[in-house]
This record gives C-alpha cells, structure tokens and sequence, in this order.
C-alpha cells in the first residue's frame, strides 16, 4: 500500500481511500472544498509558501456564525476605531505556519468592505477593521471557515492593551539610553585617559559638552518612569528605590553642568547614564516577566458554550445561551457540555461530571435528577428543564467567582522592595550627612557638594535593581529546562517562602483514569473479541479495560462484532459468530440473568460470553509514579502537605494512605476547597496549590501560587502560575527546591551589593571618589551579582 | 584649532548615530518588531505581486476612510 499526500493538508493516506478529483487526491470532502476555493480566488501560491508544514483536516461542526451578528456579540467584543469603522479581535485556530497568515490575510483582504486584517504569527490573534455596511462579520467568519480555519472572539481588554503598550514605552526608552550610554563610553575613555595623562581644559570642555548632550535625553526621557515612581511613592509617603536613582542622577547631571560651565573639576555625566541605563534594564526585566492577566479570561471564555439547543414543540431551535428562561426544555447530545443547570425530563445516560466535582467515574442520570452546567454528557441524549438562567447557572457562578478571586490575588511584597526602603532614606541621610560635615569641616561649598553627591552615586542601586530580576531569570531557565514553567518571576520568592502545599486528588497524584489492577478469569476465552468491543467505546473504564489488554496480550487479533450496541451507563452488548458476548457493569450482567458478587470498593468491568461471566477486571485511578517519594520529598521541606478532593472520602483515603499523607479532606465542593485555602491563609498560611481540572479553578485562583499540571484543562493551567509540563509530582518537588535555591540567591545578591556598598560609601564620604572610581564600581558591582547568579546554574547541576 | 577636528567628528558621529537610533525608533512605534514569528519570515513574501497587493490594500484603506461617515 503506497502513501500519498492529501493535496490541501498534506497528511498522508493510503491511496484507496483517498478521494479522487482528476489529478488531486484529498483525505476528505474538507480538503478539496478547500483547495478548489483557494484555486478560484488565485490563493493557489499558499501551497508553494506552506512547505513541509501539514495541516489539520477542516472541522466541518461550528457555531451557527450568524450569533457574530448579534447585538449582545457586538456590544461584548466589537469596538469602533477612530474612524468610526468596526473593529473585533479573533484568535484564528489552525494556524501551522507563515503561510497560513498568509493566506487568512489574503483572503480577507480579498473581500470587499474588510479595510484591514492584521494576523499575529506569535499569538494568533487577529484584529479585523471592516466596514459593517458593506459586509457582516458573519460573512467573515464564514470566510475563515471556509479556507479551513476557525476563529473565536476575544475580549481584547484595555489591560492587554496596556501591557503591550508599557511593554513597547520600555522598548522605547531602553533603546535610546543604550544607545547613548554606549556611545558616552567611548567618551569617557578619552576623559580618563586623559585624567591620568595630561589633557587640556579645551579638549576636556569639548568632551563634557558632548556628554551633556547624551546624558539629557537618558535622564529625561529614559529616566522618566524613575521620577514618575519617586513622585507617587513621596505621594504615599515612602522612600523609594526610585527616589534614591532620581535624586542621585539628577543631582550628579545638575553637577556636571555646573563643572562644564566653570571649566573645572570632572563632571559626572556618564554615571548618570550608567545609573539609569542599568536600574532601568532591572526593572525591564521585571515588566517582561510579568504574568498577563488578560489573556486568562479570554480562554475560560472559549470554554463555556455560547448556545444550545431548545425544544419547542416539534422544532429544535439553537439560541443564544443567554436567552434561555427558567422552564425552556433543553437537549444535550453525546459529547456536548452543558451551560445551563436544570432537571431531566426525559432519556438517561452517563456525565462526566470531574470537571466540577473531580469525581473520576461518570455519574447516570435519568428522569428527575440534576443537570449541573459545566458537565459532559458521555453518551447521553437527554431532553432537560432548565430551573435557572445562564447566569445563575452554576458554571457561570463559578467564573465570575473565579474573575473576583484572581482580582484580589494577595501579593507578597519582594525582599528587595522592602529592602530598598531602608536603604534609600539611609544613603540620603548619609549623603546630606557627608555634605554639612565637609562644609562645617571647613572647606569649599563645591568641594564639599561634589562629595555628597559622589555618596550618592557610589551607593549606587545598579547591583540592588539587578540583585532580583537576574537571580529570578536564571531560576525561570533552570526550571524551563525541567519542564517547569514559572509563568511570572516574582512568583519563585512567594513559592519559596510558603509553608502549605495542598494537592487534588484525581489527575494530580493519581493519574485521572481508571487502571486494571487485578483481573479474574473465570472461563478462558478470546481476547480480541473483547478488546474489538472496549475500543468502541469512550468510556473511562473501557479505556483502562483495553490499554491493560494492550499491554498484557501480545498476539490479540480483532474480531468481527455484529449488532455491537452501547446500552448507557451498563456497557457494551455484541455478537460474535452468534454468540453473545457483553461486557459491563453489575447491572447489565443481571438483566442478562448473570450472578456476580459485585461488593467492591474498586470499579468492576465483568466480561460474559454466551450468558457466562468469563472475566472481572478491577479497576482503580492509581497514584503517579514516585508520588510517595515526592510527597516525602516535600515534607523534608518542612511543608504541611494536604490533600483536597471531591471525591468521597474512602477513595481519597486510600490514596492518601498509599502516598503517605495524613491530611486528607474529602467530598469537597469547589467553593469548599478555596474555603480551605481562605481557612488556611487566615490561619497565616503561605498557601501553594497544585491541580488540574475546572474543580481545582477557583481553589488556584485563591492561593497564593498556583501549580497546574501539564495535561490538566487549559484553565487550570491559565489561571495558575507555575505549569508542570511533565505531569510529575517530581517536578513539584523540584519545583520549590529551585525556588527556594534562587530565594537564597536573591539574599546573597542583595548581601553582596550591601556589603559592597558599605566598603564604597566610607570611601566617598572621605571624599576619595573620582568620576573613574564611580564608574568601575558600578560595573564591578553589577558583574558581581550577575556572576554570582550565574554561578547556581552549576552549583545546581553538582547536587544533582 | 584642534579641538574642533575633535568636536566635528564627535557631532558628526552622534548625528549619524542619532539617526540610526531614530530609524530604530521608528521601526518599533511603528509595530514592526511586534511578532517576531512573523518579521523573520517576511522576506518569503515580498515579490512583485505582494508589493501590488499591499499598495491595493493601502489604497482600499484610505478610500474607506475617506468615504465612510456614521450615521
């Protein structure tokens, strides 16, 4: 059988079952749609761009397009640019490579009334300008569809915006003091050279003058967020880092231009540039790393459905979730989530219901129970009443609980934030100190100015500002190499000082899914009959039942199933070679007349051939591997570990006893685990949370510092601040070791620069300090603690 | 007289240096080092055809502007 290469997605099939159109071969109707409108439009040039790239086949199940015509879409998500014209921001799915950009804005750019398509390669969000008289988003939308993508309205919040927008100031601004401070070096070379050498006051004047010119636009400009910082923090009353650099470096320039005019002494110019250039690349450092809130809402927007579908009379209709009233009736299909809380009324079947409870097996639901939103009907076809609106409804509770909670998120203030407070009223004082010591001791006013501000300037806060961001930056890279992703900096000095780390249950130290741990062959029969049967269907434990038989058999063929039905929530009946084969639960092995012993606190998968039970498989969601390890790791730390589930309560205390925890809360609501974490912080807790579903959601958003695993719902890991990509509690363990290890450095950093300013600043106040001195002190310092960060990089490798 | 062989050079040179930096400056404010993804593969797109697209799209821009007032 010989390959061959869809000609839309280039994904490779076997040539029988490709469709054939002419020369073309495509894997399905999707592709060639596709590639024939590519042809018309004379996009065809996208293939010859795309390269090596393979895209996935089109989705053919989208939203109905016209709710982008709506006004409650429009007032949410369409804003007016300046020229009056709409505008909306969209996150296009599907983009591989640069020649989907490509194509997505040729496209549109093609249709008539679209003023402008700007596609984002990096994030894939897209900002469309069109003219809405000419042509409706719809028509849009329906575009990007149809060349094989999908696009999804996000909130482009004012926040986003103001991100990027101070993220691009400080772009600006470090530019140009970069630019003058290296260009001033090269100056002051020949000004030192000259200060040992000989140089005459013409040249040196010459030289003073050209710096000015340099050092103004560093000050003014680039300095600038350093005199806004020092004015809101005299606001509130407070000596800030800021304040210090401000009165330093504008002293030090008023100074100098005082020197270049009387033509006599040295002028400071090019450490008022170094000053500002350095602190400013420290607080640059702290911007980029920043964690933006922004785009969390934005994905926990794409979760909740935007319609559904309604009964009325004959007719199913599709609205808008936020036109349901209490008592419309409701249908949910297999694989559908659900928005709205309400009653059944007719049809039955299994929910997964662990995205809110983290209860690992699906619940049946039939005539009168309970529909909670945020569920996933497994199998079920279910007519339901609903008994609240969207908005009472629980998943939408939970998300404006959610966006409250990560409002108020309780931040630590930095080490070196409240370091820096004393330190800048200290050297102050010391400086003004200095000035009406020299001047009483009696010398000139000049002289004894210049002192002072040399105090200044020689304490320099380059290795303070520094001390932090870089410390962070190589912690940041040492966990990205082991697959943890600290998605904000200042998160590793909260995460090294907690004290509590509270854990889920199911898909944090266990695994999430069911596995076989002990199967029972009653009568032997042919495996592959039985594996055809579990891998037809989706549930959790035919999963577990079918990766065991994968594992455990090695020549398993597959069997032919005739009249293969799943009856809901009992499992799976077939025939094969005429006889009946069933495979399921208690309950469908007695309504097929079977005898079982079905008294177990484990899930049973019984197996019957021809009304004989043949097998019982026992199944249980097992901790990770080396959770016991990990967990004894952390408590080494001196961590008070918990573990939180809503599972009940002998489940989670079999699995606690297994890991070796001893705190275990059971049968927890969501609401209730992000009580405990209030419970925990009013108790003075630092509080470190590690989950991964939407049940976790608002207990993360509550803590402190959040820790989702890798594979846990997108969310989660939106809402937390450290990622674990390998799923591990290892990497959990680890985690904190690397937090605390770059704490210890941030302490050392800031030692060092205090220890070194307390050899300069004597120094200066006897008044030994020279332009040249300044200047080498403040790169000495700054290479001081950059190489000492760099030096944990192999400290830490040594210990391993 | 030698002095100012120094502080010619000095100006011409911070000229020519403040002029890269503006170009710079601009090249930035001016959004094009926004997606860097797609900065680095611009060059593939930039033969004949694209330049007419982009000066038919400029052109399609400043009429709607022109021509469009809100009710």
């Amino acid at each position: 059988m010989s390959k061959v290469k869809c000609d839309h997605c280039h994904l490779e099939f076997s040539d029988e079952v490709m469709i054939h159109d002419g020369e073309y071969r495509f894997c399905c109707n999707g592709c060639r749609g596709i590639f024939h409108l590519l042809k018309d439009e004379g996009l065809e040039s996208f293939y010859s761009k795309m390269g090596d790239t393979t895209l996935s086949p089109p989705s053919e199940q989208f939203e109905a397009s016209s709710n982008f015509d709506t006004p409650a879409f429009s007032e949410r998500f369409v804003t007016l640019s300046k020229e009056g014209l709409n505008q909306v921001s969209l996150v296009i799915e599907g983009i591989h490579c640069a020649a989907c950009v490509w194509l997505n804005e040729k496209a549109l750019h093609k249709m008539e009334g679209v003023i402008e398509a700007h596609i984002n390669y990096t994030n894939n969000k897209a900002r469309i300008t069109w003219n809405p008289a000419v042509v409706k988003l719809s028509a849009i939308i329906d575009m990007i569809r149809a060349i094989g993508y999908n696009a999804f309205p996000y909130d482009a919040s004012l926040q986003e915006v103001r991100a990027n927008k101070e993220r691009k100031e400080y772009y600006l601004r470090m530019a140009v003091a970069t630019f003058a401070t290296m260009n001033m070096m090269w100056i002051a070379v020949a000004q030192y050279a000259g200060y040992f050498t000989g140089i005459t006051q013409e040249i040196k004047t010459i030289l003073n003058v050209a710096e000015w010119f340099l050092a103004t636009p560093v000050l003014f400009y680039s300095g600038w967020v350093f005199y806004r910082g020092a004015y809101y923090g005299l606001k509130n009353r407070s000596v800030t880092m800021d304040l210090l650099v401000v009165t330093g470096s504008s002293l030090a320039y008023l100074y100098s231009i005082y020197i270049t005019l009387l033509e006599k002494g040295e002028a400071y110019f090019d450490s008022v540039a170094m000053i500002i250039t350095f602190v400013l690349f420290g607080k640059f450092l702290e911007v980029l790393s920043r964690k933006n809130a922004a785009d969390t809402l934005d994905v926990i927007g794409k979760h909740i459905p935007r319609e559904v579908s309604i009964v009325e009379g004959d007719t199913i209709r599709s609205v808008d979730v936020n036109e349901v009233k209490e008592g419309d009736v409701i249908v949910i299909r297999s694989g559908e989530r659900s928005a709205i809380d309400g009653e059944v009324i007719s049809g039955e079947g299994s929910f997964d219901e662990s995205n809110l409870t983290g209860e690992s097996e699906p619940i049946f639901k039939r005539m009168g129970d309970k529909i909670i939103s945020g569920t996933t009907s497994i199998d079920a076809l279910i007519h339901y009443r609903a008994t609240k609106d969207f908005a009472h409804s629980t998943l939408s509770h939970l998300v404006n609980l959610l966006e409250n909670a990560m409002a108020q998120k309780p931040s630590i203030e930095q080490l070196a934030n409240r370091l820096s407070q004393h330190f800048s009223s200290t050297i102050l004082f010391l400086a003004i100190a200095t000035f009406w010591v020299w001047y009483f001791w009696p010398h000139s006013f000049d002289r004894s100015l210049m002192v002072g501000i040399s105090v200044i300037i020689i304490a320099c806060p380059c290795a303070l500002a520094l001390a932090t961001p870089v410390a962070t930056l190589v912690g940041l890279a040492l966990g990205a190499k082991r697959g943890i992703l600290f998605k904000s900096a200042a998160q590793i000095e909260t995460m090294a000082s907690s004290s509590m780390v509270v854990l889920d249950k199911t898909g944090t130290i266990t695994q999430g899914r069911p596995e076989v741990i002990y199967a029972t062959i009653h009568h032997p029969f042919e495996k592959g009959a039985l594996y055809t049967l579990v891998s037809s269907s989706k549930h959790p434990i035919s999963r577990g039942v079918m990766e065991y038989l994968e594992r455990t058999e090695e020549q398993m063929g597959t069997a032919a199933i005739e009249e293969a039905r799943e009856i809901p929530a009992r499992g799976m009946v077939g025939r094969v070679s005429g006889v009946m084969i069933a495979g399921g639960n208690a309950l469908l092995m007695q309504e097929l007349g079977i005898e079982v012993d079905s008294a177990s606190d484990k899930s049973l998968f019984y197996y019957a051939v021809d009304h004989q039970l043949a097998a019982v498989y026992e199944l249980r969601d097992l901790p990770k591997e080396k959770a016991q390890e990990s967990i004894a790791a952390l408590k080494r730390l001196n961590l008070r570990v918990v573990m939180l589930t809503g599972d009940h309560e002998a489940a989670a205390l079999r699995v606690a006893h297994e890991v070796g925890i001893e705190e275990v809360h059971a049968h927890l609501t969501p609401e209730g685990k992000a009580a405990f974490i209030d419970q925990a912080h009013a108790e003075g807790h630092i509080v470190v949370m590690a989950g991964d579903g939407v049940n976790d959601l608002l207990a993360l958003a509550c803590a402190d510092i959040a820790i989702a695993m890798g594979n846990g719902s997108d969310i989660a890991i939106e809402v937390s601040d450290v990622v674990l990509m390998n799923d591990s509690l290892v990497s959990l363990a680890e985690a904190f070791a690397i937090s605390r290890k770059t704490y210890g450095l941030i302490k050392q950093n800031l030692g060092i620069s205090l220890v070194y300013n307390s050899i300069t600043i004597p120094l200066a106040m006897m008044g030994y300090v020279i332009p040249l001195i300044a200047a080498i002190s403040m790169s000495f310092s700054s290479l001081l603690v950059v190489g000492n960060s760099m030096r944990v990089r192999w400290l830490y490798k040594l210990r391993r | 007289m030698d002095s100012w062989v120094i502080a010619m050079m000095l100006g011409a040179s911070i000229f020519l240096g403040g002029i890269a930096l503006a170009a710079f400056l601009w090249g930035i404010k001016n959004g094009q080092f926004d997606d860097e993804t797609k900065m680095m593969n611009q060059v593939q797109y930039d033969d004949e055809r694209e330049l007419n697209d982009a000066a038919n799209q400029q052109r399609k821009q400043e009429a709607a502007k022109k021509e469009y007032r809100p009710e």
